[in-house]
């Protein structure tokens, strides 16, 4: 079984306090982990925080109840991995392939630089919760 | 974040201290707007203080750019730190936002 050598969690309203949540987690998970590279720690941090921010800014609700952000992050020995999950949402709208803004536009650049920032991003769904799985390959040695 | 701004002989310098992401991004807009609206359009974004920027808060720098030149000015960056100059250049903004080392520096040679 994969050694998980740190971890952390995150439920509740997508919200906007919710990003500064998130990112207070990472940047306290960073400290259990101190092998793990500046600029991985950067990047991941980048990728699960758009992502994130995806979801608070779009993710709609499949009935009456309010979407739920979900981040589980995981640093195993070479690996950093997270769940980035909105709960109780309607699948994802619109086309999910990174768009290729003109210089002068004010949006559209996330999800490219998700997929410039990690290994690989997967989408599942299941009842009705979107999850997006950020994973990048540690470069430790 | 916190914002603050100093009017300098050539330009107004803004500081954004702290994380640019979606809650700061629409504030670091209104901000420079208003200090644009106070009759600086050459703005120099100070970014010495800015640990962390995404693609929302890159957005609101072009929006912030576009309403400076559209003031028949510019807006210029300063001082990137690591994180910003990644998303600078993984997205290709590094050619639109012309980054200098120092705020000083960003308009010297105007």
């Amino acid at each position: 079984m994969t050694e998980v050598l740190a971890a952390r969690s995150f439920r509740g309203p997508a919200a906007e306090d919710a990003i500064e949540a998130v990112h207070n987690g990472l940047d306290s998970l960073w400290l259990d982990v101190p092998f793990v590279t500046d600029m991985d720690q950067m990047t991941f941090t980048t990728a699960v925080i758009e992502s994130a921010s995806n979801i608070v800014q779009h993710a709609q609700p499949a009935g009456e109840r309010e979407v739920e952000l979900g981040v589980e992050t995981t640093v195993q020995p070479a690996l950093l991995q997270a769940r980035v999950s909105a709960y109780y949402a309607k699948p994802p709208f619109g086309p999910m392939e990174p768009a290729t803004p003109g210089d002068d536009a004010e949006s559209g650049r996330g999800l490219a630089l998700i997929e410039a920032l990690v290994t690989t991003v997967t989408f599942e769904r299941q009842g009705a919760t979107n999850t997006w799985v950020l994973s990048r390959t540690s470069s430790q040695d | 974040m916190e914002f603050s701004y100093e009017v300098k002989d050539s330009y107004a310098e803004v500081k954004a201290d702290g994380r640019l992401n979606m809650v700061s991004a629409p504030k670091l807009r209104e901000f420079v707007t208003d200090v644009i609206a106070g009759g600086s359009n050459r703005i120099v974004v100070n970014l010495e203080n800015t640990a962390f920027m995404d693609s929302s808060g890159l957005g609101a720098l072009i929006g912030c750019l576009k309403a400076a030149r559209q003031a028949g000015g510019d807006l210029r960056i300063a001082a990137v730190q690591p994180q910003v100059n990644m998303v600078l250049k993984l997205t290709s903004m590094d050619k639109v936002l012309t980054a200098y080392a120092t705020a000083e520096e960003a308009f010297s040679n105007d």
